[in-house]
């Protein structure tokens, strides 16, 4: 019982609380990447603990630990000798488990192809619509005098700016965005958001599933900011998102709701502060130690 | 030899070119005697199936025309860039979020900037 109770204690600390003061901290905008590593380790750390704590309640009865417990139970649905399920906690655990991974499955399975068939959609009339674009050597512009640009992540990526974007940008900071975008693409920045996406639809109730998301999602700009600046100058680059951003310049069809992490990222670029490789090492250690926990409960307990 | 992929987008250009008319497999042919006629007859068949013209049959001959101006189709791909917030689960990533002209003049000032520059910079 108390490999269970610890396994679930886990899991409630992940989603719940760990996910709260994740995104409160602000040492994150030092460390973007080691962030996102956090991040991910804590959603993996607890669905494998959710997973494991429905297993052990399963293995309970049998008092023989999680591993060899749920073989036994395995073993004996292959064999058809006994009934596999003769209790309430195995019912109860097992089937536990099985939706917590079926949902996890689906749930990605149905947003990978979604996002697939609409990101081929879109690269399909672009290549037919774009011409190559002379300012901004591999990207694709787009005849629309409003600005926009953006990037069509994927195994064939397209970058893309607008004439209105032309317009807006000198030389230095369209290459900078350019750049920025670039970084998505070769960092590939579409599939780290993937299981985050994938969590936006279900389980809305939990901290992690609504802050994750979002949290992972602003940290990849930066990310894709500190690309573009190994090659651009930092100011250059917060002066083309102010632009970009500034709807009095650029008309957008819907206000984010988010605009505090333009403001991050404005203040992140300007700041002499750089990243921090104390907060990074210190992120990447708690992340494999919560990779490492829940097989360590299993084989301890 | 040109891959299909670009020769569909020549090809369509001409349709776009030609300001919404029908043009015969034979007429669109005219301006690629580089290519075999069939060939043609295939780009068009493959942009009939991609929604992007329609094929119009006019006793033995049949007529292409293009379902959307370029402008419209550049219009639409914008709509669908600009209407993909910043929200995680896009399949379209954004450069930048949007913020109020208030907000902007409060960033330009963290950057040491003057006001919002309306007309386009001079190209370096």
């Amino acid at each position: 019982m108390i490999t269970v109770a610890v396994l679930a204690s886990f899991a409630v600390v992940m989603f719940g609380p760990a996910g709260m003061w994740l995104e409160r901290s602000s040492w994150p905008r030092r460390a973007p990447r080691a962030a996102i590593v956090l991040w991910q380790a804590m959603g993996i750390n607890g669905a494998l603990a959710a997973i494991g704590a429905g297993l052990a309640l399963a293995a309970e009865p049998l008092h023989r630990g999680i591993v060899s417990g749920v073989a036994n139970i395995v073993g004996g649905a292959a064999d058809r000798r006994s009934l596999p399920i003769n209790g309430l906690y195995e019912a109860c655990g097992l089937t536990l488990a099985a939706i917590a991974v079926a949902v996890l499955m689906a749930g990605m399975v149905n947003t990978t192809v979604r996002t697939i068939l609409t990101r081929r959609r879109h690269r399909i009339l672009l290549d037919l619509v774009a011409v190559r674009s002379q300012e901004a050597p591999g990207a694709l512009l787009l005849r629309d005098p409003r600005a926009t640009a953006y990037c069509l992540p994927g195994v064939r990526p397209r970058i893309v700016v607008s004439d209105g974007t032309l317009e807006l940008l000198d030389q230095s900071e369209l290459a900078a965005v350019v750049d920025h975008e670039w970084g998505h693409v070769h960092e590939r920045h579409d599939l780290v958001m993937l299981p985050f996406s994938s969590l936006i639809e279900m389980l809305q109730w939990m901290p992690y599933t609504t802050r994750a998301p979002r949290s992972v999602a602003a940290l990849l700009e930066m990310a894709a900011d500190d690309y573009a600046t190994r090659h651009h100058d930092r100011r250059v680059l917060a002066s083309a998102l102010v632009s970009m951003a500034d709807t009095s310049l650029v008309p957008a069809c819907a206000f984010a709701a988010g605009s505090k992490s333009i403001a991050v990222r404005v203040e992140r670029l300007v700041s002499t502060q750089t990243n921090s490789r104390l907060s990074a090492t210190l992120a990447i250690g708690a992340a494999g130690m919560l990779l490492a926990a829940p097989f360590m409960v299993v084989g301890l307990m | 030899m040109v891959r299909l992929g670009e020769l569909e987008q020549q090809v369509i250009g001409v349709l776009w070119q030609d300001d919404g008319s029908e043009l015969t497999v034979r007429e669109v042919a005219a301006h690629f005697p580089d290519h075999a006629y069939t060939t043609v007859l295939t780009v068009l068949d493959r942009l009939e199936r991609k929604g992007m013209v329609r094929r119009i049959r006019d006793g033995r001959a049949h007529h292409y025309t293009p379902t959307g101006t370029r402008e419209e189709y550049a219009a639409a791909l914008m709509r669908e860039a600009l209407s993909s917030t910043p929200d995680p689960d896009a399949a379209l990533v954004h450069f930048a979020e949007s913020v109020s002209p208030e907000e902007a003049e409060l960033l330009r000032k963290i950057l040491g900037q003057p006001g919002p520059t309306r007309t386009p910079r001079t190209k370096k």
